[in-house]
């Protein structure tokens, strides 16, 4: 019986592949990948559930705490875990785990549960949730992601981010993804192709580059919708890599005309008035991504003769290198994002010719490369600001991968193939959205 | 090559003048010479000065309603949720030769937007074609390989696209008769992963889209 157990566990350890750090050819004075250190994690049992209706939802409830990388799982038989309808507390401890979770039917309603985080040690039930789980579909999903997100937050502090999708391009194409694989569809908007995909900080509102016939305008999308407009001015030349200011009031992008390609920022609040950041002469700035206080822009420009990682004052002052770079040797560097937490940016560069994903520490200006092994690209940050979703070639075909910067674990996010541009999306709040 | 840079020039001087001094007398008008003289010499001046400003403003009320009605169409083609497509030339009206020489691509070297010494000719070529077929408009397509970044890409392709235009306009070419697009590395000629490819695709095309007939 305990060997039951024991192998259900087993199957929610990582493989050793993808755990295994993802070293390749690095340029000396760079640290490659990041040390996993297992056992500082703690562990947490998902306690099995009394009706089948509700196994779906504890199955996505531990797959969700799994991705959030910040437990050891454990999944015990009724057997083992449970004494009489509740939590079998001395058998719980015997596994070593002080926390366990459970999902409860309460009656009445159908689809009234309650999520409740269990205090092992003490016996008792430390946090709950009352949830109307939805009768199916994305909103039951969703739900139920919301309810992990939370568990995680009880846990440790701090919120998951199973309550998230990501927007990515392929095949010219705007798609959606949630992390965990599921929820792929289609989201209709203009142009072919569609790309640079960026999240209103509400996630209400989507940005986007659009290949119309006779131009390369922004357009601002409404998700539940659809309807759609055009950023003023960009109809004319091309414009690309917009961002949200974190208060949502302003969109920082690039627009590039027979001058040159430069930053601007759009009031999206007042709907009016365009402020030009930078003034580049045959070179170009681009890629702008705003500290969380708003305050700074990170971008970047090509001024040195290829394109490198800068920073500015949100009013376009004083302007300079961010991530250091030797001119001639250091290779392109692209697609910055600001961390949430504020601490680091994220962007891709070069490595013999081949993209990798990189953070650098704002603290140190240290950079560290993240990735090693076929081309990575275009790195997004999760709301916790320890997840970046990217693009990689690793598996054979270009497909977006989550890698946990705390613990180095990576993974693919399924039926993403071709995928680019990724971009994650703010914790979603609200339960009513299209597509 | 030589006298049309110089008649560019030439006309260039004149503008300058013209504008600088616009109620000034023509030189050559003796001081003494009757009224209606001078008035006349006023006038031809005045003539010259009108047509010369008059062509500039022209120019560019052309690109003013040219620019208006491609951003209507941007902003339709937004609502229609219309796909781009390949650049598609204007059929018809033009001789095969001069359609050849309009559509010669030129290339770049990597991550760089400036037109090569080579890449000249070609483009005095498309001078020529366009001063003998005056109603002639392109659109010049700035395109990159697969490697850099999608988004860097656009700019650089659009930093392509922008120098074969300068380099058309120095050399008398109309504002109003030509725009440019980028399409960064979305367009490969060539599907290949090697330099000979790459090489192939870091290029500006060109295509008429008015005037052909």
């Amino acid at each position: 019986m305990r060997g039951g157990w024991l192998a259900a566990v087993a199957i929610l350890a990582v493989p050793a592949g993808l755990r295994a750090q993802d070293s390749g050819s690095a340029p000396v004075g760079v640290r490659v990948g990041i040390t996993y250190t297992p056992g500082t994690r703690p562990s947490i049992a998902v306690l099995p559930v009394a009706a089948t209706a509700l196994d779906s939802v504890r199955a996505t409830l531990l797959r969700d705490l799994d991705y959030s990388d910040r437990f050891e799982l454990l999944s015990p038989p009724p057997t083992v875990a449970m004494q009489g309808g509740a939590p079998n507390y001395p058998a719980l401890t015997a596994l070593g785990t002080d926390l366990a979770v459970a999902v409860v039917a309460t009656g009445g309603v159908a689809g009234d549960v309650d999520v409740q985080l269990h205090d092992v040690r003490t016996g008792s039930v430390r946090n709950r949730l009352a949830l109307q789980l939805p009768a199916g579909g994305e909103a039951r999903r969703l739900a139920v992601h919301r309810a992990a997100d939370e568990v995680v937050r009880w846990a440790t502090g701090s919120p998951g981010v199973a309550a998230t999708t990501i927007l990515f391009v392929s095949d010219g194409r705007l798609w959606r993804v949630d992390p965990d694989g599921a929820g792929l569809a289609n989201v209709p908007a203009a142009g072919r192709p569609t790309l640079s995909p960026a999240w209103s900080p509400d996630g209400r509102t989507i940005a986007y580059t659009a290949f119309v016939p006779d131009g390369r305008p922004l357009v601002l999308q409404d998700l539940a919708s659809g309807s759609r407009e055009v950023v003023p001015g960009t109809e004319y030349g091309v414009n690309i890599t917009p961002e949200f200011s974190p208060d949502g009031r302003r969109l920082a992008y690039a627009h590039g005309d027979e001058n040159g390609t430069d930053v601007y920022v759009y009031d999206v609040a007042r709907r009016c008035c365009v402020t030009r950041l930078t003034v580049g002469r045959y070179y170009d700035n681009l890629s702008p991504t705003w500290s969380p206080d708003g305050q700074r822009l990170a971008f970047i420009s090509s001024r040195p003769g290829s394109p490198q990682l800068y920073v500015m004052s949100a009013d376009g002052s004083d302007q300079e290198a961010l991530a250091r770079f030797d001119f001639g040797s250091t290779g392109q560097s692209n697609g910055p994002e600001w961390s949430p937490d504020g601490q680091a940016v994220a962007f891709h560069r070069e490595v013999g010719g081949v993209p990798q994903v990189f953070v650098l520490d704002l603290a140190t200006r240290a950079v560290r490369q993240i990735t090693g092994e076929g081309r990575n690209e275009d790195p997004t940050w999760a709301p916790d600001g320890r997840h970046l979703a990217f693009a990689s070639t690793r598996g054979g075909v270009r497909q977006l991968w989550i890698v946990d910067l705390e613990t180095g674990r990576l993974r693919p996010v399924a039926a993403t193939g071709g995928a680019r541009l990724p971009a994650w999306s703010p914790r979603r709040t609200f339960f009513s959205e299209a597509p | 090559m030589m006298r049309r840079l110089w008649r560019a020039g030439a006309a260039a001087v004149f503008v300058a003048m013209a504008c600088a001094k616009p109620p000034a007398p023509a030189p050559t008008t003796p001081a003494a010479a009757p009224p209606d003289l001078a008035r006349a010499a006023d006038s031809i001046a005045a003539a010259r000065r009108d047509s010369a400003a008059a062509a500039a403003r022209a120019d560019s009320l052309a690109r003013a309603e040219r620019e208006r009605v491609r951003a209507d169409s941007v902003r339709m083609s937004v609502q229609r949720m219309s796909a781009d497509t390949a650049p598609q030339a204007v059929a018809g009206g033009l001789a095969a030769a001069d359609s050849a020489l309009l559509a010669e691509p030129i290339h770049f070297d990597y991550d760089k937007a400036e037109v090569r010494g080579a890449d000249q000719a070609p483009l005095d070529r498309k001078v020529s074609v366009l001063a003998a077929h005056p109603r002639l408009e392109i659109r010049i397509a700035g395109n990159c390989d697969e490697r850099g970044s999608t988004e860097y890409n656009l700019a650089l392709g659009e930093r392509r696209a922008a120098s074969a235009k300068r380099y058309l306009l120095a050399h008398g070419v109309a504002a109003a008769r030509v725009e440019i697009v980028s399409y960064g590395k979305e367009h490969p000629l060539d599907p290949g992963h090697d330099e000979g490819a790459w090489a192939k695709n870091r290029r500006d095309d060109f295509v008429v889209t008015k005037g052909a007939r």
